[in-house]
């Protein structure tokens, strides 16, 4: 094998790498709308904002969701906890300040991580079936504690530091998305617990034999994405100026598909971070541009389902070929 | 370089399961679309107004000696379904009638079926209802029938039935008089001269595609006003993206009419975020969330306002009625209300027939 | 040094017993390695070779019986205790992830951590320390690795034990046991397996060898201890028997002299 192989070799293998691929998806979808809807404001700073700012709440539980898929876990409970959480966010705020609220909201994802994580440890189910059933629970509560009345929120600083606020001109929701994703960059990448994190998922075994607390490991990683859910949904408060049931029930295939697309294998030992981010942005963005290509309706289902069909269609083949 | 490919198994895996989920995504976005009856075939100049249908204090006491039992089979849940439900409780209560079931279909067409099942088995006299999907209810309904129970539907016909044989009447909100009055209101915001945006439910639901449509037809009257942009949704959550967009496209916009008061919520959120106090919404129903926007002078300008309590007790009375030989007419229309900052409060009465919620009372105060 | 240094006794099991349920795994297992020798355990399928690696390695506790590390008795509970005491396991499936590159999987559980205390309290790692120390792993063992950022799944089946092996005696292991190291690979990388072995014995590491290649065993190891039905029956020196000799006794056809 000659030098000059190699390095051909290696860039190939880099330019194919799995993680790069949401990056072109991301341009190629993000040129196609500029070319095409040149004439209707897709390509402008105000428009963008508007993406990052309606995706924040969905990126986070992307985010969040990087963390249980990298020890193979699922977690379909998030939907539910955003509801949850901001409701009690929202029903603690005519009682109590703003910092008990939030501590509450964020306990509900604390609690319901613990309660997963407890559960499917201790009776060996799979993460699907356990999480499954505790979405069903918490939407159940969500809609008893409430009655299905919506909560409102009239607190302007719980809703500026957590929803339409802004600091230094930059939106609240963004800063959030920001610091949340370095963070959670830093501690998948450069700590020794993201690395255990993905050893859990990519080889329990290998971890396991290695002396790696796997169970502990797992659990850790159900309460981070139940967390990060819990937060999402203090952002949707923040938001709306008010917390409903129905709250993040939408937002849960969104999720799976932004993190899967990003780069994040669904069985556990590869997580993308940045991928999670650009993925829930690209399905913001098809959104979004489909909204301004004036089509109708049902025609934009149809033209998200395809787009995201080719999209992926399209990464696999050349992964295989590569 | 010699690669061992132990990954095969990895991809091959991987690719179905990704296209398994953009595939299921697609098909959850479609499921949401509910049939409903043409509504051309409907004469309206015939239906009756609900302050038609009473009952004499003779009438009352034939039904009291009868003891009858009745079922409330809703297709959802909500503070609106609660309202209607207590209004029906209410009335029964006046009538000696006792209600022994009350279900839930979670807007699942199959659950209300089963739903249906159950309850024939209970025998009930009375069973007031709103069926989610006419054609796939309707066996069910006819099994219920069959044991003598006399049906009063909410808002949805169901396609084949006949008025006085399978049910006894129709009881809906009066949906063009809330159209033309939204229409109204949008006119009054803008001075007669708006430039107004439209976010429409674009799926094939009775109630809210004929007030859709009787609202764009109003508003043709006003010469000076324009419909700048028209978007629709399927999906409550969906219409605070729409309006980014249609802003986006027409910052001239200063007004938005929406189909109903959740989905105007994330309109509402929208308009916050990007600061634009200017722009006055227009929709239907009472929520809290919005009311107290509108309370706080935010962007909501006004609401039309049904009487869930009073479309539950126009049902009871009906079927009551037809217990005992009373004919109603085929429909029934419940009147409704023009809500703005100056009336929150008596309408909320008026709707609900329950108390303010606190924060709303405590903002109205202010 | 090699002389000296076979007199001292790196690992001695006494009388473990390991039973699952019912079934009596390990009945009674006894023997020694002295340092810088290379013992092949054999035995037929389900004579306890893969239980009582476990049991050394951490993964099982034994029900009853001693490990006597460098003269002192131990307790093995987990993995991590056996690490801590100078046993290094290289598994079957050599215990790796798969989509971890050579560095990652050499140090994992055993990352280096960055020097500032602040990070180090994070656990933030040092990634350079560890490719550094990675190297010089893998050069004590003259091993020909493509490129350290390579995942392992991308790596030969020789080159992957290699890998497996260094990670092992990286840690100044004093006993590697080796679990079947050489059956899934080829004739020339299995050669490449037997040279590491003789090296790292060489380097006064005790090497217990789990095989099933009776010509493997004969070529690298110094002595052999068969397993007979969770019992040790045998502990003979590869010099003085016979590859037939072995067969028997492992077959059970035999009892030692």
């Amino acid at each position: 094998m000659s030098i000059n192989q190699l390095t051909l070799d290696q860039i190939k293998g880099l330019a194919l790498k799995r993680e790069f691929f949401i990056y072109y998806i991301f341009l190629t979808v993000m040129l196609l709308f500029t070319v095409t809807l040149h004439d209707s404001g897709f390509f402008s700073l105000t428009n963008f904002m508007n993406i990052v700012r309606q995706t924040a709440p969905v990126t986070i539980m992307a985010i969040g969701l990087t963390f249980a898929l990298a020890v193979g876990h699922i977690d379909l409970s998030i939907g539910a906890v955003v509801a949850l959480s901001a409701l009690v966010g929202a029903i603690l705020l005519q009682h109590v300040g703003i910092p008990l609220a939030v501590v509450g909201a964020l306990s509900v994802g604390l609690i319901v991580g613990l309660i997963n994580g407890l559960l499917i440890e201790r009776l060996q189910v799979s993460s699907l079936l356990i999480t499954l059933g505790t979405m069903g629970v918490i939407t159940g509560v969500a809609r008893q504690i409430t009655n299905l009345e919506s909560v409102p929120i009239i607190d302007q600083t719980f809703t500026a530091f957590f929803g339409a606020g802004e600091l230094f001109g930059v939106p609240s929701l963004l800063i959030w998305t920001l610091v949340i994703a370095v963070i959670a960059y830093v501690v998948l990448t450069k700590l020794s617990f993201g690395r255990h994190l993905l050893a859990v998922g990519g080889s329990p075994k290998a971890a396991l034999a290695m002396g790696i607390k796997v169970t502990r490991i797992r659990l850790y990683a159900l309460v981070i994405s139940s967390l990060a859910a819990a937060l999402a949904g203090l952002l949707y408060a923040g938001r709306l100026h008010g917390a409903r049931y129905t709250l993040g029930e939408a937002d849960l295939l969104t999720v799976i598909a932004a993190v899967a697309i990003g780069g994040t294998s669904l069985f556990g030992g590869r997580a993308c971070i940045i991928g999670a981010i650009l993925g829930s942005w690209l399905m913001g963005m098809i959104n979004n541009g489909l909204i301004l290509s004036g089509f109708s309706t049902n025609e934009q289902m149809i033209a998200r389902g395809v787009i995201l069909v080719i999209a992926v269609a399209i990464g696999v083949k050349e992964l295989k070929n590569g | 370089m010699s690669t061992t490919r132990k990954n095969k198994n990895h991809s091959a895996l991987k690719s179905p399961n990704i296209v398994f989920l953009s595939l299921l995504y697609i098909l959850c976005s479609y499921s949401f679309s509910l049939s409903a009856k043409n509504i051309q075939e409907i004469d309206w100049s015939k239906a009756a107004n609900s302050s038609d249908i009473n009952l004499s204090a003779e009438q009352i006491n034939t039904i009291k000696d009868k003891k009858l039992t009745a079922a409330l089979v809703w297709h959802g849940a909500s503070p609106w379904i609660n309202a209607v439900s207590r209004g029906a409780e209410d009335e029964f209560k006046k009538l000696g009638v006792r209600v022994i079931a009350q279900t839930d279909a979670q807007y699942d067409p199959a659950k209300q079926v089963a739903d249906l099942e159950n309850i024939s088995a209970l025998e009930p006299d009375l069973v007031l209802s709103l069926s989610i999907d006419g054609i796939s209810t309707k066996l069910s309904y006819q099994k219920i029938l069959a044991g003598g129970a006399k049906l009063v539907l909410l808002s949805n016909p169901i396609p084949g039935f006949q008025h006085n044989k399978d049910f006894a009447g129709i009881v809906t909100d009066d949906m063009f008089g809330m159209g033309e009055a939204a229409a109204t209101l949008v006119a009054q915001a803008s001075n007669d001269t708006g430039k107004i945006g439209i976010i429409f439910h674009d799926a094939n639901y009775f109630i809210t595609n004929n007030r859709d449509q009787a609202f764009r037809k109003a508003l043709t009257r006003y010469s000076n006003i324009k419909v700048i942009s028209e978007k629709g949704f399927v999906k409550e959550h969906e219409t605070s993206n729409i309006a980014a967009a249609m802003l986006l496209q027409h910052p001239e916009i200063d007004t938005i009419y929406v189909s109903w008061d959740t989905a105007a919520e994330g309109v509402i959120e929208t308009l916050r975020s990007i600061g634009r106090k200017d722009i006055k919404v227009v929709t239907h129903d009472l929520g809290v969330n919005n009311l107290l926007d509108m309370a706080m002078n935010g962007n909501l300008y006004g609401t039309i306002s049904d009487r869930p309590y009073d479309i539950g007790k126009t049902m009871a009375r009906i079927a009551a009625g037809a217990e005992i030989g009373i004919q109603a007419p085929e429909f029934t229309l419940v009147p409704f209300d023009s809500v703005t900052h100056e009336n929150i409060a008596s309408i909320w009465h008026k709707a609900f027939k329950a108390p303010l919620p606190k924060l709303l009372d405590l903002a109205l105060k202010q | 040094m090699v002389r000296t240094a076979l007199d001292q006794v790196a690992l001695e099991v006494r009388n473990i017993r390991k039973s699952f349920g019912g079934v009596h795994a390990l009945q009674g297992v006894n023997f020694t390695i002295n340092k810088g020798e290379v013992v092949g355990l054999l035995g037929d399928n389900g004579a306890g070779k893969s239980t009582l690696v476990r049991c050394v390695s951490g993964i099982h506790s034994p029900d009853e019986g001693e490990i006597i590390v460098n003269g002192h008795e131990v307790n093995i509970n987990s993995p991590l205790d056996a690490r801590n005491v100078g046993i290094e396991t290289v598994f079957q499936d050599l215990a790796m992830v798969p989509e971890f590159n050579i560095t990652e999987n050499l140090f994992l559980n055993r990352e280096i951590k960055h020097k500032n205390p602040i990070l180090r309290k994070l656990g933030w790692l040092d990634k350079k320390a560890m490719e550094k120390k990675a190297k010089k792993a893998l050069n004590r063992l003259n091993s020909r690795i493509p490129s350290f950022e390579e995942q392992i799944y991308r790596l030969s089946g020789g080159q992957r034990q290699a890998v497996a092996i260094a990670r092992a005696v990286n840690w100044g292991a004093d006993i590697v046991i080796m679990d079947e190291p050489t059956a899934a690979l080829g004739v020339e990388q299995s050669a490449q397996v037997n040279e590491l072995i003789n090296l790292i014995s060489s380097q006064g590491v005790a090497v217990l060898l789990i095989s099933h290649n009776m010509q493997h065993v004969v070529e690298t190891c110094d002595r052999a201890v068969v397993l007979y039905q969770g019992r040790s029956v045998a502990d003979v020196a590869v010099s003085e028997v016979t590859k037939e000799d072995l067969v028997s006794l492992i077959t059970g056809a035999k009892t030692a002299a």
